[in-house]
């Protein structure tokens, strides 16, 4: 297991604050923030790269604050990769343990010869790191960092600098790669739908401070605050009045619009509050909705095609909301720029955002 | 004309009009007029000499003694000069000190003064208590074949040291970081990454120490004088027959000297710099 308690550095004006974290054994971590939130300078504190101002961290019961990068066990694959550019692929492979004879004669040989076939660059093991893809350099890399046997991977941005289409095929690739090895693994990102293909927790850092933690799913569906909600697409972020507050929760918006929330979080009646309603929960209806719902009479606006669903755009009163329909249900529904129709929500899907 | 003012490497070659060619025609008219300039020269010193003067100068005895000294003691400065330069650079590149503004300035002076500054200086140390006590205890520089290595050595690391600093600073530090995470100490990421990747970088701070050492002079006349078949190196040697107006054959040793250093600095390059 992972511990980083109340961890503190700062460069600049910049300052990591009071992050703490727990990672358990064998699990696949994923640090989701954007550009300039501190993920690259967390990772590079938690191996050893920064002498850390304040707080501890802890690998596997050990604590390894003070100690120097090479006594961590911390695999540390960077953003860029940072190949060593004047070896071959085999050596780079072998480079962390320690013996270069050893790594083509000894018995270092077979573990070497073993990842390299894990990661599926056998044909490459002679060529120079500036004669590689991409994708081929990312999975060398991936190999250098687990040749060491590390107690705890961290993957910066790993697939970050691929076309989408190879990205998904790494990021599995390396999912299958961590569930095979059972190496705990830090993994940042910026990245939503990379986040979802390889995550098993999530934490949301913002601005040197990490947010969130939880399963993809309660990320996604419960969002603490206005900045995860937009950080991870929520779609309908709005805005309104809190009316009466009790073991639910109305909320006034503008035009008279309301909405019920079965769950009042953290908001109190007569003060502003953020909601959000996830596109794929609003439900677009001819007939005779559900009463326990919220029901909203609205016209449609504009349609996007996304692919495997369509998104709609409702205006009701002064809002303008965001439905997501699966293909064959839009379909179905046949509705058209201009139709009058009726939005359904469930006070459930109404997640009431703390303030930032 | 399209392959003349072509990149070293075709691949990624962009599409160039006139004016594009213009421009390398442009850039290259230097190197034309620099070189040219300098061919001129040693085409002139090749036409006043004679055949006789070059023969002279291979079968002079004392002109051969010379040539070994210069070239053992200017080979020695190089393995000082980088001993020196390697650890200096990586130093000054890598690590941030109170200070370090000064410092790089002062490793740079020796580029900007007189060389003859060095060896007037060098003569005053030793005259002091410290450098007294250095020749008492057998090391002996003044007038010795020691001096002629330490005059070199003096005018010539500042080059060398420039070179390599400059790869170090041109390595991305984070291949060392990793290198860190892989196992290895700051020792261990310097001898198996930095190192390896500043290999060019090296060969050049060699050669431009060597190129220094093996032609310089001045301090040389002031600290170890110019004695015969003693201190005398080739420069000294162009010195002395020209003073004893022997111009042919100054020039028939600046000659070999040429022909050496060219036939050095080409080789060098090609297998060190090419195979980098």
């Amino acid at each position: 297991m992972i511990v980083v308690q109340q961890l503190r550095f700062s460069v600049g004006p910049f300052a990591l604050q009071d992050i703490s974290l727990e990672v358990a054994r064998g699990e696949y971590f994923v640090l989701l923030g954007p550009s300039g939130s501190g993920k690259t300078l967390l990772l590079e504190s938690l191996c050893g790269l920064h002498r850390i101002d304040a707080g501890r961290i802890l690998v596997e019961g050990t604590d390894v604050t003070r100690l120097e990068p090479r006594r961590r066990r911390i695999g540390y694959l960077p953003q860029d990769y940072a190949l060593f550019p004047h070896l071959s692929v085999r050596s780079n492979v072998a480079f962390g343990l320690r013996n270069p004879l050893a790594a083509w004669l000894g018995p270092e040989s077979r573990q070497v010869d073993e990842l390299v076939q894990l990661v599926d660059i056998e044909p490459l093991a002679r060529r120079k790191p500036r004669n590689l893809s991409g994708g081929e350099k990312q999975r060398v890399a991936l190999a250098r960092a687990l040749a060491v046997q590390p107690l705890l991977l961290l993957l910066d941005e790993p697939v970050s600098a691929l076309d989408e289409q190879m990205r998904d095929t790494l990021c599995r690739q390396i999912k299958g790669l961590q569930r095979r090895t059972g190496t705990t693994t830090i993994h940042v990102c910026h990245n939503f739908a990379e986040m979802l293909a390889v995550a098993d927790r999530v934490g949301v850092i913002h601005a040197g401070r990490i947010i969130q933690t939880g399963t993809p799913q309660e990320i996604l569906q419960r969002p603490r605050n206005r900045f995860v909600a937009q950080f991870v697409q929520a779609g309908n972020v709005l805005t309104g009045r809190a009316v009466s507050a009790g073991r639910g929760l109305r909320i006034a918006c503008a035009d008279g619009v309301e909405f019920r929330a079965a769950r009042a979080g953290p908001a109190s009646a007569g003060h502003d509050v953020s909601f959000i309603i996830r596109p794929e929960n609003l439900r677009i209806a001819r007939g005779e909705p559900s009463p326990d719902a919220n029901l909203l009479p609205g016209t449609v606006g504009e349609l996007t095609d996304r692919g495997a669903v369509v998104q709609v755009s409702v205006a009701c009163g002064g809002l303008s909301l965001q439905a997501l329909m699966g293909r064959k249900e839009f379909a179905n529904l046949n509705v058209a720029p201009g139709d009058r129709v009726t939005l359904t929500i469930d006070p459930d899907d109404v997640h009431v955002l703390e303030a930032e | 004309m399209s392959g003349f003012f072509s990149s070293p490497s075709r691949a990624g070659q962009p599409v160039g009009g006139l004016s594009n060619r213009l421009f390398a025609a442009a850039m290259l008219a230097f190197v034309v007029l620099f070189v040219g300039g300098w061919l001129a020269l040693f085409a002139a010193d090749v036409a006043y000499t004679s055949w006789d003067a070059v023969g002279q100068v291979l079968r002079a005895k004392e002109i051969r003694a010379a040539l070994r000294l210069s070239l053992w003691t200017s080979g020695l400065s190089v393995l000082i000069g980088l001993v020196f330069a390697i650890p200096m650079g990586y130093a000054l590149s890598r690590y941030r000190f109170p200070g370090h503004v000064v410092v790089d300035s002062i490793v740079d002076l020796p580029i900007l003064l007189p060389p003859l500054i060095i060896g007037l200086s060098l003569l005053v140390f030793f005259r002091t208590d410290v450098g007294q006590f250095i020749e008492s205890s057998g090391f002996k520089f003044v007038f010795q074949k020691k001096g002629i290595i330490l005059c070199q050595f003096l005018a010539s690391a500042s080059f060398g040291i420039r070179a390599v600093k400059l790869t170090f600073d041109g390595i991305d530090p984070r291949l060392e970081h990793v290198a860190l995470t892989l196992g290895y100490g700051r020792a261990g990421a310097f001898f198996w990454v930095a190192l390896p990747l500043a290999s060019r970088g090296i060969v050049s701070g060699a050669i431009l120490i060597w190129t220094k050492a093996f032609g310089i002079f001045g301090p040389l006349m002031v600290f170890v004088g110019a004695v015969r078949m003693r201190t005398e190196v080739l420069p000294t040697t162009v010195y002395l027959e020209t003073s004893v107006g022997r111009i042919e054959v100054a020039l028939a040793v600046t000659i070999l000297m040429l022909v050496l250093a060219t036939t050095a600095l080409v080789g060098v390059r090609i297998l060190g710099l090419g195979r980098s």
